[in-house]
């Protein structure tokens, strides 16, 4: 490929641009290598105590308040990630669905053809729209999502569930939607071609061929709503993020560590699970076997 | 015998670029003909008029007796129902199953909901007969394996299948052979050939093979800058005829360089 002049210059300004845009954001938001460093020297202490913690991870409760008939610590670390685990699996259980539907009305390779000027203007219409509701659901982070609905709603593990599906279905519904679109159209135009129906053509024709990339898909969002609930913790639903909350909150750093290293071994046990699906769903060259 | 096509003065434009120019031809029920002529003759444009998934810009089509210009969405659907296609490039769903990508063969005259029932839950019936079906074509044993996993002349036999589950009384194959090794491309073709004879059905091919068109087909139609150049039985055609299809023109030569 050649190289013109010109474009090299473009790219070495847009870099530039780039640098000096960091450089005015970071002086305004008073940025400075110092802001790592603590305060004062019991801050230093408890800096090197917690990642010392990390050698050490509790085996038994640093608090000594804990009534002895109370499960171990670990047993209860272990119902915190399953508790997490449950809480994205739900969570996954009505984004996807919302996301299918969001996913089939967001894109396009469903509509008739040919189409009046009224229908195109109706699917268009439709197609917007649902982009518009999709954006917005994934536009508020599920933390602050979290806040607004267990506000109105009191802590309740329904509400907590609803506050991570709902930017989950929006980003699942947007790559969803995608996904659909950019499967060819051989498939679809060979049964178009022999009285198939649009909507009959999406749904035994091109759905099926994206579904193998829709099931990937899933399944790394699936892995992202483990993070998502764990951290939901923080505001008070009972995942292992809410114990780990609690232990950091009276320094109990063993503690924190017992838990990280819990929902550590659970990400990763996920990431293999989604490894081996992956390998099978592309070893067929796609899955969807019934 | 009543007619399968009837096309008077058909064209199809491109933006700028004529694909068929004023096309006449009748075509009846039960004949087999091959389209020839070199890539941008117009053939995948005939083949679609022919389909009626492009609609002649000017000219009179009438498909099995029905003048396609009379026809709205509906009519036009059935109408496509009642003809089978082999695209160049089949079109089949690549994860789904034989089984399943054949049952897709009858979408056309099956409700929607029917449709995803077949990919899930296949009647028994059904099944039994897309397995007679696989059996004709060579690849009974490929019931329940996935397309993807397929050779390409295997691909090409579930495609026929699909065609022929559908029970058209047309089918058309664009390029049937374009992808295959030239020993399958002649069992492909005679394939074609015969089973139009078992069940009936036109058969209208195109095909860039001008020896396979005529050992096979008693009846060549020779296409070049989308017009008809000859129409005729393999015997009576001559090799200058022939020539003149693929011979570039002195303008052709200008654009192609």
């Amino acid at each position: 490929m050649i190289t013109t002049p010109g474009k090299f210059g473009r790219r070495r300004w847009v870099v530039l641009g780039i640098g000096l845009l960091f450089f005015l954001c970071a002086k305004d938001l008073g940025l400075t290598p110092a802001g790592l460093i603590p305060p004062d020297e019991t801050r230093w202490e408890r800096t090197g105590e917690f990642f010392k913690a990390a050698l050490s991870p509790a085996f038994d409760y640093e608090d000594a308040n804990v009534p002895d008939d109370a499960d171990p610590i670990w047993i209860k670390g272990l119902k915190g990630v399953f508790l997490t685990l449950k809480f994205a699996f739900g969570a996954m259980s009505l984004a996807i669905p919302a996301a299918l539907v969001m996913g089939f009305f967001g894109s396009s390779s469903w509509w008739p053809e040919p189409r009046g000027r009224l229908l195109a203007a109706l699917l268009n219409a439709i197609y917007f729209s649902t982009r518009f509701l999709m954006s917005l659901l994934r536009s508020i982070h599920e933390l602050i999502w979290a806040l607004l609905i267990l506000s109105a709603f009191g802590v309740s593990p329904l509400a907590g569930m609803i506050a991570l599906a709902l930017p989950f279905s929006g980003t699942l519904g947007k790559v969803f939607s995608e996904l659909i679109d950019e499967e060819t159209r051989e498939a679809a135009n060979a049964l178009r071609a022999i009285g198939h129906r649009p909507v009959q053509t999406f749904l035994v024709g091109t759905l099926p061929a994206a579904l193998p990339n829709l099931i990937t898909y899933s399944f790394y969002r699936f892995e992202c709503a483990l993070r998502s609930s764990a951290v939901l913790g923080f505001v008070g639903i009972e995942t292992i993020g809410l114990y780990i909350e609690l232990s950091h909150e009276e320094f109990y750093y063993r503690e924190v560590w017992t838990y990280f290293y819990l929902l550590l071994a659970l990400i990763i046990v996920v990431d293999f699970w989604g490894a081996g699906i992956r390998k099978r769903l592309n070893s067929n060259s796609g899955g969807c076997r019934t | 015998m009543s007619s399968a096509f009837q096309l008077n003065g058909v064209t199809c434009r491109f933006r700028d670029l004529v694909a068929v120019d004023g096309v006449s031809l009748s075509i009846d029920e039960g004949e087999q003909v091959a389209f020839i002529g070199p890539s941008g003759s117009g053939k995948t444009t005939l083949i679609r008029v022919l389909n009626t998934t492009l609609l002649p810009d000017e000219g009179e089509l009438s498909i099995l007796g029905e003048p396609v210009a009379d026809h709205g969405v509906a009519a036009l659907r059935l109408l496509r129902a009642r003809i089978g296609t082999m695209p160049q490039h089949l079109g089949l769903v690549e994860n789904l199953t034989a089984i399943q990508n054949v049952i897709l063969g009858r979408g056309g005259t099956r409700s929607t909901l029917r449709s995803v029932r077949d990919l899930l839950l296949p009647d028994s019936a059904d099944a039994e007969k897309i397995h007679q079906l696989l059996d004709r074509v060579g690849i009974e044993d490929k019931l329940y394996t996935q397309v993807a996993k397929l050779s390409g002349g295997q691909k090409q036999r579930v495609a026929i299948a699909r065609a022929l589950f559908q029970e058209p009384e047309i089918l058309l194959a664009d390029e049937p052979v374009s992808a295959v090794d030239p020993a399958r491309a002649r069992d492909t073709v005679k394939l074609l050939t015969e089973l139009s004879g078992e069940h009936g059905f036109t058969l209208c091919v195109s095909l860039h093979h001008v020896e396979l068109a005529k050992e096979f087909f008693p009846r060549l139609i020779g296409l070049r800058a989308g017009k008809i150049v000859f129409d005729s039985a393999p015997d009576s055609l001559t090799q200058s005829e022939l020539d003149g299809l693929y011979e570039l023109s002195d303008e052709e030569m200008m654009t192609d360089a």
